[in-house]
């Protein structure tokens, strides 16, 4: 086959394989994929690539081949920072060349390059040898975090609509009202967590070198204000109560089902106190962004607010 | 000359838009004419990146500048993606929307890489085809760079420059004539650059890239981490002389520095078309041994999380 009869799709196939194989351009060339586009031995290799002056061809073509792992790793790197701080360089670009061969980008967006992450590295973990949360579960939830980080970021806010302050009940039929439903700002996702690393990731943005903490559960909820995203830690009881809101539970449901398991001495007046005092820094933090009254019907939403809806709630 | 620019518009000079100036642009008034963003930054942006932006598009003029269109891959074009930029591009009125000659994956795969193509009459009618595809979904001329580029392929007959003058003729789509990405290939593809600015037809060019690029010894990749240096002045002179002026954009995208750096450097532009600048700037060039990392070539731009 003379030089100039390839095909431009198999050129462009040959190119690919050779510059993304992990362990080189002399590897990629040998590499079944490259082989099946353009049979081609290393001494050949100039009937496809031309040498320059300074460079032969094998060179030339390295420097597309660095640049693809060190461009990809310098965007996991952005995107992972406190994952990146804990693996180290060597190990972080051992871990993030593994991904890559199985997780290629296949999008217009380097957001997309990212999403999968977190389950490479639960799917990849090494073998548990406790039930006790080690250090695989810690990157995992580094990582975990970080992702979410990034999706509340720039994903769908309430910066431009007015979220629900809770103004607009009727304190005279207050039955009424724990028969509704709240619908979430789109920019909420509530997280467990294995380890504290929310303060670990904060502490390494910070450029401190923090110590990997003791497992402790964690229960965030993060959500985003002023285009900027803010996580708030808090205790197991209020995170139940609005995961049970989450999932469409009306509130009088959420509050019964929680209070039935963790408070059977239920002094009364006291939790009325903690439901107000959990409604009032939720609604500050504009964790709402519509009150439904019961029954439920998700086609009476109005479209503006449609896409504050849990996705599995329409 | 028969219509400068396509019929676009001088804009004058301006630089690329990064989220490090936001809180600077959101302050100061910025000495540069306008704006080029990175399309796949913006596109499906509904956080602070677009809301920025927003702001912004309401005092300065926008250019948009893609790195995912891959118009010359063998794979389909991706008609979702071409949506989303038409929409982007409607919403902030952007004066035009650019990318590259080249293509960036085959087999569904992104590599994100600005790879260069084997330029021959296959693929030139490949490209010739997708353009005019481009252009019917956006309902406006495509604008197409020169990249930089590190390989040259046996299956190639024509110079670049050609095979953009015959693209041009078959789809009135413009160039951005990036003048570093000249040089940088001129370099490592042994051609004189000063012969591939007079051969692109001046009539089609709309715009001018200025970047820095770090020099490897052996070849020079496209890092856009530094100041112009006289040489590539020396060329935009020259292409600035051909055209009669079109606009022009300063790109600097990595070891990004503080946004009155940017607005010094594109100020050296707009001397050099005032015939004021003599051309000795005398910006060192960087080398890799001087910035101690290994280069990498642009694009590499990725928009981080802020967390509070």
């Amino acid at each position: 086959m003379s030089p100039s009869s390839h095909s431009l799709s198999t050129i462009q196939s040959w190119m690919q394989a050779v510059i993304r194989h992990p362990e080189g351009v002399e590897a990629g060339v040998a590499d079944e994929a490259a082989q099946a586009a353009i049979p081609l031995s290393l001494p050949d290799i100039e009937r496809v690539i031309t040498r320059s002056r300074s460079l032969d061809s094998i060179h030339r073509l390295r420097i597309y081949s660095n640049a693809y792992f060190a461009r990809l790793l310098e965007v996991l790197s952005g995107e992972f920072p406190a994952l990146a701080h804990t693996l180290g360089d060597e190990l972080f670009a051992e871990f993030a060349a593994g991904y890559l061969q199985q997780h290629p980008s296949q999008s217009y967006t380097l957001a997309e390059l990212v999403v999968k992450l977190p389950e490479h590295l639960a799917a990849t973990r090494p073998e548990r040898e406790s039930t006790d949360p080690d250090w695989a579960d810690f990157l995992i939830d580094l990582a975990t975090l970080e992702r979410i980080y990034s999706e509340v970021f720039d994903g769908s806010g309430v910066e431009s609509v007015t979220v629900w302050r809770g103004t607009d009940l009727d304190p005279t039929t207050p039955d009424r009202w724990a028969e509704g439903h709240l619908v979430f700002a789109p920019c909420v996702r509530l997280v467990t967590l294995r380890f504290p690393v929310h303060e670990y990731i904060t502490a390494v943005r910070r450029k401190e070198a923090p110590e990997m903490p003791a497992p402790s559960p964690t229960y965030l909820v993060v959500s985003r204000r002023d285009y900027v995203v803010r996580r708030v830690p808090v205790p197991l009881t209020e995170f139940r109560v609005l995961s049970e809101l989450f999932q469409r539970k009306s509130i009088a449901e959420a509050l019964a089902h929680v209070w039935s398991a963790d408070v059977p001495t239920t002094d009364v007046q006291r939790s009325a106190q903690q439901v107000h005092d959990w409604f009032r820094s939720w609604t500050a933090a504009g964790y709402f962004v519509e009150w439904i009254p019961a029954p439920f019907v998700p086609e009476q939403l109005p479209d503006a607010l449609a896409h504050g809806v849990p996705r599995d709630a329409r | 000359m028969s219509n400068p620019r396509l019929g676009m518009p001088h804009l004058g000079f301006g630089v690329g838009l990064r989220t490090t100036h936001f809180p600077y642009l959101l302050r100061n008034e910025a000495r540069v004419d306008w704006f080029e963003i990175i399309s796949e930054n913006f596109m499906d942006s509904q956080g602070r990146p677009r809301h920025v932006l927003d702001q912004l598009a309401e005092r300065y003029r926008f250019v948009m500048h893609g790195v995912s269109l891959s118009v010359g891959s063998s794979d389909p074009l991706n008609f979702d993606y071409l949506r989303k930029l038409k929409r982007l591009a409607d919403e902030i009125r952007a004066v035009w929307v650019s990318d590259h000659l080249c293509w960036t994956g085959v087999a569904g795969i992104n590599t994100h890489d600005l790879l260069p193509m084997p330029l021959n009459e296959e693929s030139l009618q490949h490209v010739i085809e997708r353009v005019n595809i481009v252009q019917d979904c956006l309902e406006r001329p495509l604008v197409l760079e020169n990249p930089s580029s590190y390989v040259t392929f046996a299956a190639s007959t024509m110079p670049e420059w050609e095979f953009l003058t015959r693209l041009t003729e078959e789809t009135d789509c413009g160039l951005l004539l990036d003048v570093n990405n000249v040089y940088v290939s001129s370099v490592n593809h042994d051609f004189d650059p000063a012969e591939y600015i007079r051969g692109v037809p001046a009539d089609r060019v709309v715009q001018f890239h200025l970047a820095g690029h770090t020099n490897c010894g052996t070849h020079l990749i496209d890092t856009h981490d530094g100041p112009v240096i006289d040489p590539v002045w020396e060329l935009y002179r020259l292409a600035h002389r051909l055209t009669g002026g079109v606009a022009t954009l300063l790109e600097w995208d990595a070891r990004i520095p503080e946004f009155p750096v940017l607005e010094h450097e594109i100020q050296k532009a707009r001397q050099v078309t005032d015939g004021v600048a003599t051309l000795d700037f005398e910006a060192d060039e960087l080398t890799d041994a001087r910035t101690g990392h290994s280069p990498v070539p642009q694009p590499a731009v990725y928009v981080t999380a802020e967390v509070e």
